[in-house]
């Protein structure tokens, strides 16, 4: 890029009033429909639920404390983030080696091997939910091969239970993982590579010392993509869980809907935003640290 | 070392594989492998008015999305790419910040705020809703394409007597269009699969929607029916949209 604006360089109250005019079709949907809500969002979580339904509009903090001390929404943020702090983890280092390949080795099969990391993406979540419903119902394909071959006595139940809904989850983001690596790995120049066996380390040596941390940036942004992917993930839990192990997607909704805590609800959002705004936040400032020379 | 990446490609496309075949079944339950096949499931998700209803709300959504996104991020690309502002930075993160937002979170933020605009859940509530997550998707892939655009070709074009206006259509848009039809297609394909906000602020009736209370209620293979067909028409959708593509990368070596 040489040039700034085409418009001359030293005509800033000309490029300013510019500059917005190009804005104006973004912002009047943007601010209508991303700030005032999230505002309202806001100050609806300070309201009184009123027990008939409506909300009395006031400046309290009931809904925050329910929110962080009452057990069972303590326990639907344990369970949300123990889910996603280790499906994000998983999901890391299950792409690792897969990228590692795709990127290093596989030439021909490259391009398929993409094509089955896209697919996934571009299909329907219910289809994905179907499919997995078949494989792991009680009467479902895995049982049937387990109770057939005498490994098991009566069938796994897998659906409608957290592992379920586990299996469910890492399939639904183990592409948005895998992707950002690739992109990070196939920027790592191969030259690197050779010098570092020249100089005498080992394959595996090499992958630690010299593939590990130039594509670490990749792993986590992999990482925070799934991490915040699966905390606000509403359709597997709804379909796949058990409601025994309740997360938050479903609880906000739920108390939205059909509770009509709409306080309440808010504040649980409230929360669910600022939880994932640390995540992201932490996650950059971690890259920042570990891989310096990455351009923020 | 390929035998992992394999498995890895087994895991991902086993479900979508499953779904695809039970499709054709003709059985009534979701036995696998089929003992026989036929096409009546096809016949009769076409039948169920629930869902070729929801096909064609969701679609509407979408291209109302795909319009509104494509139009505004363009716009808020240009800005960002041509008009060199200090606070430009904030800008475009500001602009990219509704993708790391949880859908959830907006679209109940949304439902309370439509009331105060006077508006209802529905069709409109929703084009607009997804255009809030559209628009990063497109304002991205058009600074992608900017950053291989040569501002010299504007500025030739105006020095050869051409109006701005004439300018930005005639040199700008041809070029920049290989991102904005990128932009807009994955913001349709966004808004068509959509649940976080489509929960809070439609009347439950965009196609994703039915199938999962369909899913909930009855577990019959019309839902693989009706999934095969939509990844059918995606693939076309997009085979299509690579020759385009094609077409557009030839009128640039041209020029």
């Amino acid at each position: 890029m040489t040039t700034a604006s085409k418009f001359g360089v030293g005509d800033k109250w000309r490029t300013q009033v510019s500059f917005w005019c190009w804005m104006i079709p973004a912002l009047a949907i943007l601010l209508p429909m991303f700030v005032a809500p999230l505002a309202r969002l806001a100050r609806n979580s300070f309201n009184q639920d009123d027990p008939v339904g409506m909300m009395r509009p006031t400046w309290v903090l009931d809904n925050y404390v329910t929110a962080l001390t009452d057990p069972f929404y303590s326990a639907v943020f344990g369970n949300t983030l123990m889910v996603a702090g280790g499906v994000a983890a998983f999901c890391v280092l299950t792409a690792y080696p897969f990228a590692y390949f795709l990127v290093g080795f596989a030439g021909r099969s490259r391009k398929i091997l993409l094509w089955c990391v896209y697919m996934p993406l571009f299909v329907s979540v219910i289809m994905r939910v179907f499919g997995w419903m078949v494989f792991i119902a009680d009467t479902g394909i895995v049982n049937r091969l387990l109770i057939g071959t005498g490994l098991v006595d009566s069938p796994l139940h897998l659906m409608y239970e957290v592992p379920g809904m586990l299996l469910g989850i890492v399939h639904r983001y183990l592409p948005l993982a895998i992707l950002p690596m690739i992109n990070a790995m196939s920027k790592i120049d191969p030259l690197v590579l050779r010098a570092s066996g020249n100089l005498g380390e080992s394959g595996v040596g090499t992958f630690a010392r010299v593939v590990i941390p130039l594509s670490l940036p990749g792993a986590l942004a992999g990482f925070q993509l799934v991490l915040a992917g699966v905390l606000s993930d509403f359709v597997i839990p709804i379909l796949m869980g058990s409601t025994k192990f309740r997360m938050l997607a479903p609880v906000v909704y739920e108390e939205a809907l059909t509770n009509a805590s709409w306080a309440l609800s808010a504040a649980l959002a409230m929360v669910m935003l600022a939880i994932v705004a640390v995540i992201l936040v932490g996650t950059n400032l971690l890259v920042r640290y570990l891989s310096p020379w990455v351009r923020a | 070392m390929r035998m992992y990446a394999a498995a890895v490609c087994l895991f991902l496309l086993a479900p979508l594989i499953i779904t695809v075949v039970l499709s054709f079944t003709a059985g009534d339950t979701l036995a696998f492998p089929p003992k026989a096949f036929s096409g009546r499931w096809f016949a009769e998700a076409l039948r169920n008015t629930s869902f070729t209803a929801g096909f064609r709300v969701s679609l509407l959504i979408a291209a109302g999305v795909a319009l509104i996104s494509a139009v505004a991020g363009t716009a808020t690309a240009v800005a960002l790419n041509h008009y060199r502002v200090t606070y430009s930075g904030p800008v475009r993160a500001f602009v990219m910040l509704p993708l790391a937002l949880p859908g959830i979170v907006l679209g109940l933020g949304i439902l309370f705020v439509l009331r105060d605009y006077g508006m209802a859940p529905g069709l409109w509530a929703t084009m607009l809703g997804h255009s809030v997550i559209g628009i990063p998707y497109v304002t991205y892939m058009v600074l992608a394409s900017f950053s291989n655009y040569d501002m010299a070709l504007e500025q030739a074009s105006l020095n050869l007597g051409e109006s701005r206006a004439g300018t930005f259509f005639r040199i700008t848009l041809p070029l920049i269009a290989p991102g904005i039809v990128g932009g807009a297609a994955v913001a349709f394909i966004m808004s068509f699969d959509n649940f976080s906000l489509s929960l809070f602020i439609t009347k439950s009736d965009t196609l994703p929607l039915r199938l999962m209370q369909h899913v909930q209620g009855y577990l019959d293979p019309a839902v693989a029916a009706v999934a095969t067909m939509l990844v059918a028409l995606s693939l076309v959708v997009a085979f299509a949209l690579s020759r385009l593509a094609r077409g557009g990368a030839q009128l640039r070596i041209g020029a």
